[in-house]
């Protein structure tokens, strides 16, 4: 694996042997915790040289202070995110809109997306959100005293909630669901085949809006105007791409992680029980201690960064999971404490890439949190049992059987 | 006292409307609205907290006693 060459302008002593796919804890681990795994990086240098860090098995340079992420993410000009991560899977190039537009057309489209998902859209969708999760949680209820919280509940929450945002019915949802898994975890031959299907249904959902509007966000895309054109086919295409895979596994990865931990830490779980008001703040946390997401971004030209010699081209890694337990960023960062304050986590990082999703996934996981503890008593993991989790692009875990009998 | 806002930084993160919605005001957009804000008396906790939730270090807090007359 970790074969690449180090580049000639990299310094021997900046490569570190660290990767976010083969370090230890990165790979399926049995009750792993990936997320404390990669924190012993603080240890290290402040910014090294990993030489296989991404899914397509690049090297990246390693920003692992949030100051400095904050100062790389800030920068779209000299760290640009125009990348084509999902277009090169099928041997393209074309943008995800809008994450891998630099400004500023990236502000354009972004001022197209931003009032779908303001805190105040977010607000009028939280009845449905409620709505789904109690159902949910209700029948989990009502069908024992056990159950696989990612297959009966953070999975089939967050992606129909998502689903139900683009305007696209339940019925399909594992099959959304197990196109994200081969796009995200998937293989060097499953990860092709699910972009072409994802681009091939994305594709033909727009011409069925293009044919026939309805109230829903392809309708909205397909109809929009920017700069008084309407968009191209293949911006159509880049929106929808995005907009339905960071759906897919970033909400549902969230709440099962905060459910596992919470199946550990009974104190924790017994306190939020016992006084939901504190599951906004303990949210935000549970967002610092386990958020899912590596961001990447390609240098624009030479600079050179804290020490760090980086040129033209190179990849620059701030994985969020990393700023979030940097020292000099938090007290105690290992230490999980519901009710930290200022807590200016970055699980979704700093700049104009901003999450687009925030306000929308921060209210699924509060909500998931109250409707799941209103409903389901001390639960913890089912003896016998262990979550697989796994490091990666996308941090992920598997299955978190839980009992409650 | 008063909060400087470098509206330029505003990534709309909305942690600072989340912790005092009455003296942080969004636009549409959900990013927050051009203009230093003059804190009333008696409302400094909620905005200085208010301030010290950006992640992006876009609000600041000025207590010199300047700001306070004013």
């Amino acid at each position: 694996m970790a074969t690449n060459p180090v580049p000639d302008h990299v310094p021997p002593e900046m490569v570190r042997d660290f990767s976010l796919f083969t370090s230890p804890g990165m790979p399926p681990t049995p009750n792993g915790d990936p997320h404390a795994a990669v924190a012993c990086v603080h240890d290290g240098p402040p910014i090294f040289y990993s030489r296989y860090n991404t899914q397509d098995g690049r090297g990246t340079w390693v920003i692992t202070r949030a100051a400095d992420q904050r100062k790389v993410l800030q920068d779209a000009e000299t760290f640009s995110s125009h990348r084509s991560i999902f277009s090169s899977i099928l041997g393209e190039n074309w943008p995800t809109i809008p994450l891998e537009l630099d400004p500023p057309a990236h502000g354009v489209f972004r001022s197209l997306l931003n009032p779908l998902l303001s805190p105040k859209r977010v607000l009028a969708l939280e009845p449905a959100v409620r709505e789904r999760a109690v159902e949910l949680i209700e029948r989990i209820a009502a069908s024992g005293t056990s159950c696989d919280a990612m297959k009966d509940f953070a999975f089939p929450f967050a992606v129909s909630t998502f689903l139900r945002f683009l305007g696209l019915p339940d019925d399909r949802l594992d099959t959304f669901v197990g196109w994200g898994k081969d796009l995200l975890h998937g293989d060097d031959k499953e990860r092709p085949v699910a972009a072409r299907t994802i681009v091939a249904f994305i594709d033909e959902l727009a011409a069925m809006r293009r044919q026939e509007a309805v109230d829903d966000f392809m309708t909205f895309i397909v109809q929009a105007q920017v700069e008084g054109r309407r968009l191209t086919d293949t911006q159509v295409r880049g929106i929808g791409v995005l907009v339905f895979v960071a759906g897919l596994d970033t909400v549902a990865a969230a709440i099962g992680f905060d459910l596992a931990y919470l199946a550990r830490n009974l104190k924790d779980q017994q306190l939020l029980r016992s006084e939901p008001d504190r599951i906004p703040l303990a949210t935000e946390e549970l967002l610092r201690a386990y958020p899912p997401i590596q961001l990447i971004r390609v240098a624009t030209k030479d600079i050179d960064f804290e020490g760090a010699p980086i040129r033209r081209g190179d990849y620059v890694s701030c994985a969020t999971m990393i700023a979030n337990r940097d020292p000099a960023e938090f007290e105690c960062p290992n230490t999980i404490d519901l009710e930290r304050e200022d807590n200016r986590h970055a699980a979704f990082g700093y700049g104009p890439h901003r999450c687009l999703g925030s306000h929308l996934a921060r209210r699924e996981i509060v909500v998931g949190l109250e409707e799941w503890l209103a409903r389901i008593p001390a639960f913890r993991i089912k003896p016998g049992t262990a979550p697989i989790t796994s490091g990666g692009h996308v941090f992920g875990i598997e299955n978190l059987i839980l009992d409650w009998s | 006292m008063r909060i400087i806002v470098q509206k330029a930084k505003c990534q709309g993160h909305a942690r600072c409307a989340a912790q005092a919605p009455d003296i942080f005001k969004l636009d549409d957009e959900g990013y927050i609205l051009p203009g230093d804000i003059e804190v009333a008396e008696g409302e400094e906790l909620p905005a200085s907290r208010g301030a010290r939730s950006c992640p992006e270090r876009a609000l600041e807090l000025d207590r010199t006693p300047a700001a306070r007359v004013e």
